[in-house]
């Protein structure tokens, strides 16, 4: 990558004077326009760490964080090879003046990907001081021992890193790893002392104090605030406008128009609200926005009417013509992101100050692509931009655009002061990448014993990673001859069958497509456990024994997960003498993250709701770095199965996006919240697999296997209704 | 216009007094600790207490504010900065995650336990339904405020 010099890394992070400091050259330079890919290698970890002159370890956060606080469990790494205290360790949010690029945060890929190099950089900082105090002691460096915050050898014999570091007059610096530096965090010969064990995460107090975290509340000298009225999806084109008097509102400073962009900046917050209200644009949509048209693009049944599916992740022998014991289609949603933190930016140009021309706080999972972006939308040099990104009020996939950022920009460009934008609730609904409506044939067929012997599955969704604007138009056509990544989550089963079928087409919809918590695996996951739910009930069988059974000789690891779901389930006996049922679920995520999940579901007439009382959930991702926190992630997904199983639903039609709050999109309250236990089955040599998005595969399923037992209502569409249920509860009527 | 706001009074711009009383206590006030998610009272991350009693201050214009008592998130702790046992709580718990809307859970659930000292879980329930939280830290948001209800029995709150 051009421009970038250890100098400037260590300028910019103040590491000039004093302290040991290992850094790297980066050889990758992201493309030009997608997220940025730049999966780090064995050598990336050294640009994020430094050992100060008073012992302190700086940690610069490779990671964004929006809830999943996956830097913590970076810090015990650290902590794990340097033999330090976790206190001992500063975290810094850094800016992307003071970091080499790193990759957006996204696909739970954060420990996976990043826990070796941290540890390799820690741990190659840790040896270098070892062998400094070989030298100092006249001693082989086989026999300086490790000691909390330095070495000590015999006869007595102690040194701290700081009396190390603090005699060298200049920085040291580490071209590369060392190779032959011991990993403690991977290896299983030392007891572990920070990774494996329970951490609070980074920032509680702050968090719990009311601290600044988030971009919003940042506040500049002279700022103004500007806010733009958004389109009902990103490529719709302003037909026309029509403008009240906007002169007349106190603290109106300027109307900002540009290619179908308008937008107002005033002096406060309620200004801009009023000055937005006066202006009405009408929208030129290139689909007409209706549920009649989305739920015609995704049917699967009419496009198998007329052949084949776009594309196969699975082709054995298949037979179209089987006697199918199980023949459903299931029908999945569009959901919101609905994040708590709606997107705000701040954005500053500078005249004077040549590597600062640009300033944008924000909170983003991708700040490089953000300095792309904006050096492309303004035509600075990307080093003349400094992005400040900060913490995301919950991101879930959906904070990877150059959006607020760009309003921001044009803002700050158009008046010459900063400029604060904060998006309203309506404008997150409406410019949300969502989760696409999908729909699902699921054909099972079986032999004499009742084991699979043909499998189809085909279903058609809306785009996911390869949805427009994720990638230049230019691009799209010829990426989506390939399979889109996002779409075939979750979509080659577990089970094994004698001959398989497994095909979808991918389709454009018209709203707005992108990452969602899980990508495509919880709705296929939901469609295939539903049906080998129903299928096992067709047989009369155990429905946990006929999974473990189909998977045959293969997935230890997943039979695990459930065999101890079962148990913990079994502990609490469901209520007697009421209307309610217990269902599972299991899968895999992204072939390297386990789960099976429980749930406990009560059919309330008093109330007419459905309740889910509790859900058990245990879940294998490898090492379990942070075992607390995996827990909440587990809890956080539970939360979310409750909403797609039971609430959530992206309402639109009449050419716009209907959904505006909370009012009329509903997302889990405490109340609907069930009782959640977990249990981790930790795999101390297996590196970390992340958890953010994992137990939502299960958890849907899980809640309409527990609705089918409660009152044999089989769940053919997401989110369920309590009328559906009641309408077609054969049991009780 | 002036406002009592943490035990401080604080006057109000001239070109901020028609404003919500959260969009002052943010960007004129710099308490940023209340935050702003839905704008109508639907979410409770902007709660805050007037008069002892929790309002969405997104809802409430900040001339219906003037002369009453307002806490804040800010105002929680103890002059010699020591944390209020709910936040303690929530510590203890880690309950946040993104932790975006957890001023405002803390705020909802002191006014439940100033009213309500032994909260029973439907009662939590009951009390804590309008503030959302999105990462599902509903459980242990729950927990925190049983064992904070354990702590501060006997002590004024």
């Amino acid at each position: 990558m051009k421009g970038v010099s250890r100098r400037k890394f260590l300028i910019g992070t103040g590491w000039v004077a004093a302290g040991a400091t290992v850094i790297y050259h980066i050889a990758q330079r992201a493309t030009a326009v997608a997220p940025t890919f730049i999966f780090p290698d064995e050598q990336s970890g050294l640009a994020w760490i430094q050992l100060a002159p008073d012992g302190r370890c700086r940690f610069y956060f490779p990671r964004m964080d929006m809830g999943q606080n996956a830097n913590t469990g970076l810090m015990q790494i650290i902590a794990e090879e340097l033999n330090l205290e976790p206190e001992a360790i500063e975290g810094i949010v850094a800016n992307t003046s003071e970091v080499p690029p790193f990759a957006v945060t996204a696909g739970s890929m954060s420990l996976t990907a990043f826990s070796r190099p941290v540890a390799v950089a820690a741990a190659s900082l840790r040896e270098l001081l070892r062998a400094r105090a070989a030298n100092q002691w006249a001693i082989p460096v086989r026999s300086v021992l490790d000691h909390p915050g330095g070495f000590r050898a015999d006869p007595g014999f102690e040194v701290s890193y700081k009396a190390l570091i603090s005699r060298e007059a200049r920085p040291l610096t580490l071209e590369s790893p060392n190779e032959a530096a011991h990993l403690y965090t991977f290896d299983q010969s030392r007891e572990k002392r920070h990774v494996g064990h329970p951490a609070k995460p980074l920032f509680l107090r702050e968090m719990v104090t009311g601290q600044p975290l988030y971009a919003a509340d940042v506040r500049l000298d002279s700022m103004l605030y500007g806010r733009a009225v958004r389109p009902p999806v990103n490529n719709a084109e302003i037909e026309s406008v029509s403008l009240g008097d906007l002169r007349s509102v106190p603290g109106f400073v300027q109307i900002v128009r540009e290619e179908n962009f308008i937008g107002v900046v005033c002096k406060t917050p309620r200004a801009v609200e009023r000055a937005i209200s006066m202006i009405t644009v009408k929208w030129a949509l290139k689909q007409p926005i209706t549920s009649e048209e989305i739920a015609r693009l995704v049917d699967v049944d009419d496009a198998l009417s007329k052949g084949s599916l776009e594309h196969q992740l699975l082709s054995n022998n298949p037979d179209r013509e089987a006697d199918w014991a199980v023949d459903l289609r299931f029908d999945v949603q569009i959901q919101s992101h609905a994040a708590q933190e709606p997107r705000a930016a701040i954005a500053r140009f500078n005249d004077k100050e040549a590597s600062h021309r640009l300033e944008i706080w924000t909170g983003t999972q991708d700040p490089f692509a953000m300095r792309r972006f904006a050096s492309m939308h303004t035509g600075l040099n990307e080093d003349d931009i400094v992005i400040y990104p900060h913490r995301m009020g919950g991101g879930f996939g959906g904070r990877e655009h150059y959006e607020v950022e760009q309003d921001a920009v044009r803002f700050a460009a158009a008046v010459r002061q900063p400029v604060k934008v904060q998006w309203a609730r309506q404008d997150e609904f409406k410019a949300a990448r969502n989760r696409p409506a999908s729909t699902h044939r699921i054909r099972l067929g079986v032999d004499a014993e009742g084991d699979l012997k043909d499998w189809w599955h085909a279903y058609i969704s809306g785009h996911v990673v390869l949805a427009r604007d994720r990638l230049p138009g230019w691009l799209l056509p010829v990426s989506r001859l390939r399979d889109d990544f996002g779409v075939t989550k979750g979509g080659k089963p577990v089970y094994v069958s004698e001959r398989s079928l497994v095909e979808y087409s991918d389709v454009d919809l018209p709203v707005d497509l992108g990452v969602w918590r899980s990508l495509n695996g919880a709705p296929a996951i939901f469609a295939i456990e539903s049906a080998m739910d129903e299928l096992a009930i067709t047989l009369g069988v155990d429905s946990v024994d006929y999974r473990i059974a189909q998977m045959q000789d293969a997935q230890p690891r997943l039979k695990r997960c459930l065999e101890r779901v079962r148990e913990m389930s079994a502990a609490t006996p469901l209520p007697q003498g009421l209307s309610v049922g217990r269902g599972f679920a299991s899968g895999i995520y992204d072939g390297r993250c386990f789960v099976a999940v429980s749930a406990d579901v009560l059919i309330d007439r008093e109330n007419e709701s459905i309740k889910v009382l509790r859900m058990c959930c245990a879940q294998d991702v490898g090492m379990a770095v942070n075992p607390d926190q995996l827990a909440a992630q587990i809890e956080s997904n539970m939360a979310w199965s409750v909403g797609m199983a039971l609430l959530e639903e992206l309402e639109v039609g009449e050419d716009d996006i209907l959904s505006s709050n909370f009012d009329n999109y509903s997302i889990a309250r405490m109340s609907d919240m069930p009782v959640v236990e977990s249990a981790i089955i930790d795999q101390p040599t297996i590196p970390p697999a992340g958890a953010g998005e994992v137990a939502l595969i299960a958890g849907p399923g899980a809640i309409a296997n527990a609705i089918r037992r409660a009152t044999g209502f089989r769940a053919l569409k997401l989110p369920i209704a309590y009328s559906d249920v009641i309408q077609q509860d054969s049991r009780d009527d | 216009m002036r406002l009592k706001v943490n035990g401080k009074e604080r006057s109000v711009d001239g070109s901020w007094q028609d404003e919500t009383l959260l969009d002052v206590l943010r960007e004129q006030f710099g308490l940023i600790g209340t935050r702003y998610s839905c704008g109508i009272g639907q979410c409770g991350a902007c709660t805050v207490h007037v008069d002892g009693e929790p309002v969405n201050s997104c809802l409430l214009p900040v001339g219906l504010a003037e002369d009453k008592k307002i806490l804040t998130i800010e105002g929680l702790q103890a002059a010699d900065g020591s944390l209020h046992p709910l936040q303690n709580a929530w510590i203890e718990a880690a309950a946040p995650q993104c932790g975006f809307c957890q001023s405002g859970q803390i705020m909802r659930a002191l006014s439940l336990l100033q009213n309500n000292s032994e909260p029973s879980d439907s009662d939590i329930d009951e009390a804590m339904d309008g503030n959302l939280c999105r990462c599902g830290s509903y459980p242990r948001i729950k927990q925190a405020i049983r064992s904070a209800a354990e702590s501060m029995q006997g002590s004024p709150s």
